[in-house]
């Protein structure tokens, strides 16, 4: 079975149907292939539960409060930037918070630029024309950034590459409300607070203002709104059919083998894998050494495990209301604790107290609640070793929820190396590469790479190794479609 | 020593970084004092005799950062500077192994292969990365850092500097600094290397004096920050000062007296005067006072101006921003008068190594692990090292056939955790004792026989530093060297430039642009920018090829 199309893309997550969406919305023939059964990737509802940049999807989305847990009972109920206890009284810190918080937003805003499009570049010189659109670009960064007025621009580029641990703490005593913050610095990251980029990296969170949403239906909802507007668009996306080998002749991409042993011809393919595995369906001897070598040595270490627990009823949590119990909950008790709940993964050892995001999803059965629990080690995952992680979130959430060990009827955990197997992320890491500030913007994921373009003529990354990397946002895969669209390949 | 005497110019502290300020301004004319809290000079570029017989570096122990156009504007060989490099180094095994970093290119590159051939060829791409980030960042050392919000001529002309040397590097060797300037040494390292020893021992370089681990991002620059001077020319030499490092002092000290300048020493300043906005001159701890329209502090931002301006005299956002410049105290010394060279017993007889750098941290995760243990306010249970035994080359250090040891110890952290509580003050001579014994423990892991060799020894927690040197916590850069506070964040963003809200008040220590390290830079920019205002020009340090 052989056909004809523009574009092929290679996997059908969030990404790549967005990539899809696009190109087809052009009038270009597009294909998806889809190994699993299933479309959405890592949007999917055992893996992902809320979102924090939502792109456009015809899904309605709710958003929804932040409960940062103490174990003293001081709980802190968060809404963006605003903060207060969740008994109602005033938050001492909460002036100081919130001054923080919009200034981080004001500074996220101006990166939010750069995150809706392919990353800048001069490498086409600055006398053409492609050379003076992207000068603009940044000229327009630029005055974004001096536009802040001198005060406020010194300390954007004072703080840029800083850490969230200094950040947060020059201007609040520790607690919940400072760990709840830090800890949405580092979720998902190979960093602890103490790390310098960490404040880029919540930074890049907060572009679209800082609110968590919840959507109607789940993520599979999601993933399920991304396929339609695909399909709209007229793409096709198959399902159950793997992506063999990218077939290149004469130094440009001629199509995909498929495992049912069809071939797909198209002038230009998308793939939504981290880079390793994308050179391999190409063929490694079509890349460059020093490219090999660069994926081969991708930061890619994924450090987050995801525990969804199926409980009879809705628990309780000590010092909750009944609604506060259905906002996002956090236990990130302190800076520190967070700092030190990162150390063992270092070593490949489990966190001795996890830190926690959790949200009750309806799910499958009257309450599921779904969490994303950090810092972990990638590998090494034996039974015992699952169960005991297992057994200690249980134990950490006891702590708040007395008794909610006995509301656990079935435990689904989730850990970097499923991950990888299931959705193909290099590392399980959610973000596919580290966000690190070596491995963002313009060297994402490695220097020579960043501009979805992978190697071989009309061969393309869209998945969240590339700019601007992960989160359910579909960016990366928008991106790469204007790549394509610019390079006129298809 | 007079009640009121009048001087061109007072520097407090006489810091090497000071001491070179001095010399340009007395050199150009201006009458020059300089004012000192401890009966020597030199700071933390001194050589003590502790014990009889012997000399310590006590605090900084090698030299390579200090710029050359220094040396040579200032005529410091002529003032009895000689720097030595030395040979090498190594980093022993607990099994009885070492990995030797031999200067010669070949023996080094047989080492390398001995342990993983893999990495021979490996270490010449890294090396040449490291060679090339030096040559592009060592013309900034010595100009004042480019303020990208500012309109000034003089900021757009270095900005404009810096636009041009990246431009020159094309854009994919552009990438490479950005990531290289974002990275963590153990990162970089890894993406090189597949020998844990080999990348143990390299990334020594990427902890030394700083309160971050091999992982945290940022660290390779500190790596960049310690290969970027030179001896004679050879990027990234380090050596020994004959007479210990207090003969950079004391040249400097004899280049000032030369050119006509006095040093004060015995008594500190105790507060800086200030009238209407403008400096007007010191008042020392003794009760004596000096004027002068010129007032340069070697002593660290927080120092200066916490402890010895009065807060009415600084705007309230400079004040908060000093607060928040980060100096964190995380290391702690040893300085050991040794009866005889100890016994290295898995070096071969004789070894040429053992005169270089020697450690026993053998792999990053044993390097994150101590910088673990500093968070929490402990000192490293397995601390690295960096050990040097200066007198085998050079023998002012110690009698004939014996010997002086100098260690200096990462993770040691100025807050102490006692009792649930950190603070400077829980380093009691019993804390010091067992950090001394721990340090001890590892270096038996060298040389099994150190303890029976010791004839004396000095043990310097970061608490000792700062009260002897007048380090804020003991931090040997008067402040972290990240990128909230290099370039024009350093010290305080808005005046990077040596100039201070005080008129006629400078900073030229290390706490300003580049940092720290026995550099000069500072205080030979700082010189540059008070005679540039006072419209006497001089050519100082301009840049060497």
């Amino acid at each position: 079975m052989s056909a004809r199309f523009d574009v092929i893309v290679i996997g059908a997550g969030h990404n790549g149907l967005a990539a899809a969406e696009a190109l087809a919305k052009r009038g270009k023939s597009v294909c998806v292939v889809e190994q699993s059964d299933a479309v959405g990737g890592m949007a999917c509802d055992r893996l992902a539960h809320l979102l924090y940049n939502p792109a456009p999807s015809g899904v309605e989305t709710r958003e929804i409060d932040t409960v940062s847990l103490s174990p003293e009972g001081a709980h802190v109920l968060i809404r963006r930037g605003e903060a207060r206890f969740t008994s109602g009284q005033p938050h001492p810190d909460a002036a100081a918070y919130q001054t923080l918080y919009r200034r981080l937003v004001r500074y996220a805003s101006l990166l939010h630029q750069l995150a809706e499009a392919p990353p800048p570049g001069l490498e086409q010189g600055v006398t053409s024309l492609a050379g003076l659109r992207e000068l603009s670009r940044l000229a327009r960064l630029g005055v974004g950034v001096k536009r802040l007025g001198k005060a406020e621009m010194r300390e954007f580029l004072r703080i840029l590459l800083t850490n969230a641990y200094d950040l947060l703490l020059d201007e609040m005593p520790d607690g919940p409300l400072p760990g709840a913050l830090v800890a949405d610095a580092v979720r998902g990251a190979f960093a602890g607070p103490r790390s310098p980029g960490t404040v880029l990296s919540l930074m890049y969170r907060l572009r679209n203002g800082g609110g968590v949403f919840l959507p109607a239906g789940g993520m599979g909802a999601v993933a399920g709104a991304h396929a339609e507007g695909a399909r709209r668009a007229g793409a096709e996306v198959r399902c159950g059919l793997g992506v063999t080998r990218v077939i290149v002749e004469g130094d440009k991409v001629a199509g995909v083998l498929l495992s049912d042993g069809g071939r797909l011809d198209a002038s230009a393919v998308l793939s939504s894998v981290g880079p390793m595995q994308t050179m391999r369906m190409a063929g490694i001897a079509e890349f460059d050494i020093e490219a090999v070598r660069r994926a081969r040595k991708l930061r890619a270490k994924g450090s987050t495990a995801k525990l969804n627990l199926r409980l009879g009823i809705v628990p309780e949590f000590t010092g909750l209301s009944a609604a506060q119990v259905k906002a996002r909950l956090l236990v990130a008790p302190s800076v520190a604790e967070v700092e030190r709940s990162f150390n063992p993964a270092k070593y490949g050892d489990l966190p001795k107290q996890p830190v926690l995001e959790m949200v009750l999803t309806g799910g499958t059965g009257p309450s599921t609640l779904s969490i994303i629990a950090g810092h972990v080690p990638e590998n090494g995952w034996t039974t015992d070793r699952r169960e005991s992680f297992t057994a200690s979130v249980v134990e950490t959430i006891e702590r708040f929820a007395p008794g909610f060990g006995s509301l656990v009827e079935e435990a689904d955990l989730l850990t970097p190396e499923d991950i990888s197997a299931m959705t193909g992320a290099p590392g399980g890491h959610w973000h596919h590469a580290e966000m690190g500030l070596d491995q963002m913007l313009t060297t994402r994921p490695t220097v020579g790479m960043a501009r979805y373009r992978f190697g071989v003529a009309g061969l393309y990354l869209c998945g969240a190794s590339a700019h601007p990397g992960g989160d359910v946002t579909g960016a990366p895969g928008r991106n790469s479609a204007a790549q394509v669209l610019a390079d006129g390949v298809a | 020593m007079g009640q009121h005497d009048r001087y061109d110019a007072i520097i407090a502290g006489a810091g090497h970084n000071g001491l070179t300020t001095a010399c340009y301004l007395a050199r150009a004319g201006l009458k020059v004092l300089v004012v000192e809290k401890n009966d020597w000079i030199g700071g933390a570029a001194v050589s003590r005799s502790l014990h009889e017989g012997w000399t310590y570096s006590n605090c900084s122990y090698v030299c390579s950062l200090l710029r050359r156009e220094i040396v040579r504007d200032l005529d410091l060989p002529k003032f009895g500077l000689q720097v030595i490099p030395y040979e090498g180094g190594a980093t022993f095994t607990a099994n009885g192994d070492y990995f030797a970093y031999h200067s010669d290119h070949d023996a080094l590159r047989r080492e390398i292969a001995r342990h993983e051939p893999r990495d021979v060829d490996a270490y010449d791409r890294f090396s040449q990365t490291v060679i090339r980030q030096c040559r592009f960042i060592r013309p900034f050392l010595l100009r004042s850092a480019p303020d990208p919000t500012s309109f000034k001529i003089n900021d757009l002309q270095e900005l404009l500097y810096l636009v041009k040397r990246a431009h020159g590097l094309g854009s994919r060797e552009l990438a490479e600094t950005l990531r290289f300037w974002t990275m963590s040494i153990g990162d970089f390292l890894d993406e090189h290397f597949e020998n844990d020893l080999i990348k143990a021992h390299l990334a020594g370089s990427g902890i030394i004096g700083t309160g971050l681990g091999v992982y945290s991002p940022g660290t390779a620059y500190v790596l960049l920050h310690h290969y970027m001077g030179d001896v004679d020319g050879a990027i990234g030499a380090w050596g020994f000062a004959r007479g210990g490092m207090g003969a950079i002092s004391k040249a400097l000290g004899d280049c000032l007296e030369e050119a006509g300048g006095t040093i004060v020493t015995g008594s500190g300043v105790d507060r800086f005067l200030v009238e209407g906005c403008k400096i007007i001159g010191v008042a020392l701890d003794n009760g004596d006072e000096y004027r002068a329209p010129i007032v340069a502090s070697n002593m660290d931002v927080k120092r200066t101006f916490l402890e010895h301006t009065d807060a009415k005299d600084l705007p309230e956002d400079f004040t908060r921003a000093v607060k928040r410049f980060k100096i964190r105290g995380s290391s702690g010394k040893l300085n050991i008068a040794l009866d005889a060279l100890p016994d290295f017993p898995a070096a071969p007889k004789g070894a040429n190594f053992l005169r270089g750098d020697l450690h026993a941290s053998e792999s990053l995760a044993e390097l994150e692990r101590a910088y673990d243990d500093w968070k929490e306010g402990r000192w490293s249970a397995n601390p690295y090292f960096d050990m040097l035994i200066p007198s085998q080359i050079d023998p002012t250090m110690a009698p004939p056939g014996k010997h002086m040891m100098t260690v200096f110890v990462q993770y040691a952290p100025y807050a102490l955790e006692k009792d649930g509580v950190c603070s400077g003050e829980n380093w009691t001579e019993e804390a010091k004792k067992a950090f001394a014994e721990t340090v001890f423990d590892k270096i038996e892991q060298v040389c099994p026989d150190i303890r029976s060799k010791v004839v004396h020894a000095e043990i310097r927690t970061p608490r000792d530093i700062e009260r002897e040197v007048g380090l804020t916590e003991g931090n040997i850069f008067q402040g972290e060297l990240t990128f909230d506070q290099l370039l024009f964040n350093r010290p305080v963003p808005g005046y990077a430039n040596y100039a201070t809200p005080i008129e006629g008040m400078y900073l030229v220590g290390s706490s300003a642009h580049p940092g720290g390290g026995v550099m000069a830079a500072p205080g030979a920019n700082a010189a540059r920018e008070i005679l540039k205002k006072l419209g006497k020009g001089a050519a100082v340090a301009a840049e060497a090829a």
